[in-house]
Parts: C-alpha cells; structure tokens; sequence
C-alpha cells in the first residue's frame, strides 16, 4: 500500500460500504449495527438508484453491501442491477438464509458480484449460539448454492472468544465446499458492544490468530486485522486506517459515516438528502480529521509503520478517544500477555 | 510481451480512474490497488477498448512513448492489462 497516494487524497474512496437497510432476520450477538427491525425513514428506492448514479460519476470501483440483510430489501436486486449496469463491482454480505437457486442464477448473471455468507462457528453449536437456532445448517446450504455458482464466494467470519479455536477448521471447512475464508475483527459496536466482554477474544487469543494468519495468505481479511498483521503478511492488505481515505459508509438513511463501526451522529459526515456524495466526500470535516488523524502515541511503537496506530473505531468505543490508539494491537497484547504472567508469577 | 495480432485492454476484474497523480487501478481479485504516477499521459479510458500493442495517445514524444511501453509491459505482467485477440 502507497500511503503517500493516499496522503496526497483521492477524488473518491476506492469503495463504499453501504448498509441498506437495518431490517435482519436474524439477532446475531455481535452485529455491528444492532440489526433487526428497519430504521425509519431508510432510502427509498428513487434515492438508491440515485446514490448509485453518484458513487458511479465519483469512480467509486465497488460497493460492499450490507446490513442488516440486504436480501430483505425488496428492490435490492434492483439496486444491484443499476450498479452492475455502470459497472461497479459489488460484494454482498448476507446471512444466506434468502437465497435459493433462482436467486443466486440471476445474481450470478451479471459477472459483477461476490458473496459472503456470514458463519460464525464450524460447528451448528457454537455457529448458532451467536447466530441462532439452524441458522449454520441454512448458511452451509446457501453455500453450496453458491458454490455451484460461477460467483466468487466466501464464508466471513467474525473472531470471537467462542471460535477462535475453530477458525483453522473453518478454514478447512471453506475449501472442502469450494469457497474461501474471510477472518473480519470483531468491534465493540451495536450488539457487539452490549456483548463486548462476552465475546471478545482474548490477547492470547489474538495472538494466535496473528501468528496462524502468517501463514494463511490465501485468508482473506479486509481492513480488519492490520493491527496485527505480522511481518509474513505485509503487502498483502492496508497497513492504515482507510477511513475517509479509501473507503466511507452509507447508512440505511443516507448518512455517512467514516466506516461501518463508527454510525454515531459524533461522526456523521453528512446526510445524502442534504448533500451529494461527491460534497459530502470532497466537504465534510469530520472526513477530513480522519485524514489528518495521527495516532502521536504510537508513534514510537517499533510496529507504527506496519499499522500506524491500529483501528480508530475500536480505540473510540473502548476509551472515548479516536486518537488514543488501538488497544487491542499486536504490541499491546504481547504487553498484556506479559503483564498477566509477571502477576501471576508475583502471586 | 504480447503475442502477434494481440491487443491489449483492461483486464475484465480491473477499473482505473484519474486521480491528481495519474491513474489509480483497482483489481477486484486482490483486491488490490496500484498507484501509477503517470499525469496526463495516458487517459484512464485508453485500455477500455482493445488497443494495439504499438497504439498510443495522440501526441506524446518518442521518449514518453518509450516510457509507457515500459509501463504496459508492467501493467501486463502484473494483470491489470490483459492480451486478447484483435483478428
């Protein structure tokens, strides 16, 4: 990753993540934006196809879509369709559960779209007990659907305490049904911050993690585990926050937001009904103090050029400041691992 | 190096766009990005449609010419530009 380019600033983000509606079927423990029942006053679906003739002037490349589950969105097909006919690559992130052969053969027709179907265990026990009842046996059959498909497809997973020992199994369960594996971070936000101590995965589980990630090139991560990538995967994704910079979130009524975890009015970059895409990006100051955002704490950490002070979002949530550095780094988890054995010891 | 009567266009899993620098391409496959510090020099829609292996913008000098042959075969190599028949 060239970090001067992206210093310099780009006309637009290189991808969007969009949540289109906050409607779920489903009341997973973690979710992100607390899913459930739709937000009032989402965008209709004049504005949607609106927005997606905005991203497409700005040269956004691909829209992420997610939710909520985009699928319970009646016109979600139709928003896909106006992105693929401009030629924006889209990627679908659903539970699987609304999804049937028809379904995937019509998405599968316009060669533009890639799929991940969220599975939280790799086993129905633990998968479910996030997820809910029979939830693992729809995603897997959802999985196969797509599979069978000519459209790109991988299991996305959110690490937790629960499953942080099956993630190498997941991984082995992934290629046995023709898919691949994408490991994303768990964050305190929405129902994840209700369950925050529950779930969260311990440093030593992290750490593991990161070790086990050196070696597993072809696990996808998204911009989620730069904090503790390891020297073996450098190159392979960001090595920054990419807020603001090379991606934005859209909320289900047309605010944005600096990323998906941090849809707070304290971050609100701007509403589409007030503004265009294109201002709101070019404009908006909260955009722009995530660009200038230096996390001068970290700065002397011998890791600062491989993550630059880890992930804003997380830093908020769990110490009410965007520059206070991520607490759950690589460096800080070595720390704490040691902390806990020096007491121990002292003990 | 591309093969006689093939030419050579954006690859169907990549975009570029303009950017202050010169072109950013994005390859949905890594995904992965490439920042090409090439100002104005070449149109981020040039590769869009096929293009011959000797075709180049209008008006650039022998040296600038040299330059983005340089460039292509890196484009090509690295799969952003992909070969395809122009028979």
């Amino acid at each position: 990753m060239s970090n001067r380019y992206v210093e310099m600033g780009l006309r637009s983000p290189v991808n969007l993540t969009w949540e289109v509606s906050l409607a779920c079927n489903l009341r997973c423990t973690h979710c992100l934006s607390a899913s459930g029942e739709p937000a009032v006053g989402e965008l209709s679906t004049a504005e949607a196809l609106d927005l997606v003739e905005q991203v497409h002037q700005a040269g956004v490349f691909q829209i992420n879509f997610g939710g909520g589950e985009p699928f319970l969105r009646p016109d979600f097909e139709e928003i896909l369709a106006a992105c693929h006919g401009r030629g924006i690559m889209t990627c679908i992130s659903t539970n699987g559960t609304l999804l049937d052969r028809e379904r995937v053969a019509r998405l599968a027709s316009s060669r533009l779209v890639a799929i991940q179907v969220s599975m939280d265990g790799a086993t129905p026990e633990t998968c479910d007990e996030i997820r809910g009842n029979g939830v693992f046996t729809r995603a897997i059959e959802a999985i196969k659907l797509l599979a069978a498909s000519s459209i790109p497809t991988s299991i996305n997973t959110v690490l937790t305490k629960q499953n942080a020992s099956q993630i190498p199994a997941m991984y082995e369960m992934a290629h046995s049904l023709g898919v691949s594996l994408r490991v994303s971070r768990f964050r305190p936000s929405g129902r994840g911050a209700d369950n925050w101590e529950e779930l969260r995965p311990t440093p030593a589980q992290l750490l593991e993690f990161s070790d086990w990630l050196a070696n597993s090139g072809d696990v996808r991560t998204g911009d989620s585990f730069f904090s503790l990538t390891s020297q073996e995967r450098q190159g392979l994704g960001l090595n920054l926050c990419g807020a603001a910079k090379l991606t934005c979130c859209v909320g289900p009524t047309g605010n944005m937001y600096p990323c998906a975890f941090l849809q707070t009015d304290r971050f609100k970059a701007g509403s589409l009904r007030d503004n265009s895409f294109q201002e709101i990006w070019d404009s908006s100051e909260i955009y722009a103090s995530f660009r200038d955002l230096r996390i001068h704490s970290c700065e002397e950490c011998q890791r600062f050029d491989q993550c630059h002070g880890g992930c804003p979002a997380v830093a908020w949530h769990l110490k009410n400041d965007i520059n206070g550095g991520d607490p759950e780094c690589l460096e800080r988890c070595v720390t704490s691992i040691a902390d806990a054995n020096r007491t121990a010891v002292a003990a | 190096m591309t093969a006689a009567g093939a030419g050579i266009r954006l690859h169907p899993a990549c975009r570029v766009r303009q950017e202050g620098f010169g072109l950013l391409f994005y390859d949905n496959r890594g995904p992965r990005l490439l920042f090409a510090e090439t100002g104005s020099l070449l149109p981020a829609e040039f590769y869009g449609t096929v293009r011959g292996r000797d075709e180049f913008p209008e008006g650039l000098t022998e040296n600038q010419k040299k330059a983005l042959q340089k460039f292509v075969a890196q484009l090509l190599e690295k799969g952003f530009l992909r070969e395809q028949s122009i028979c």
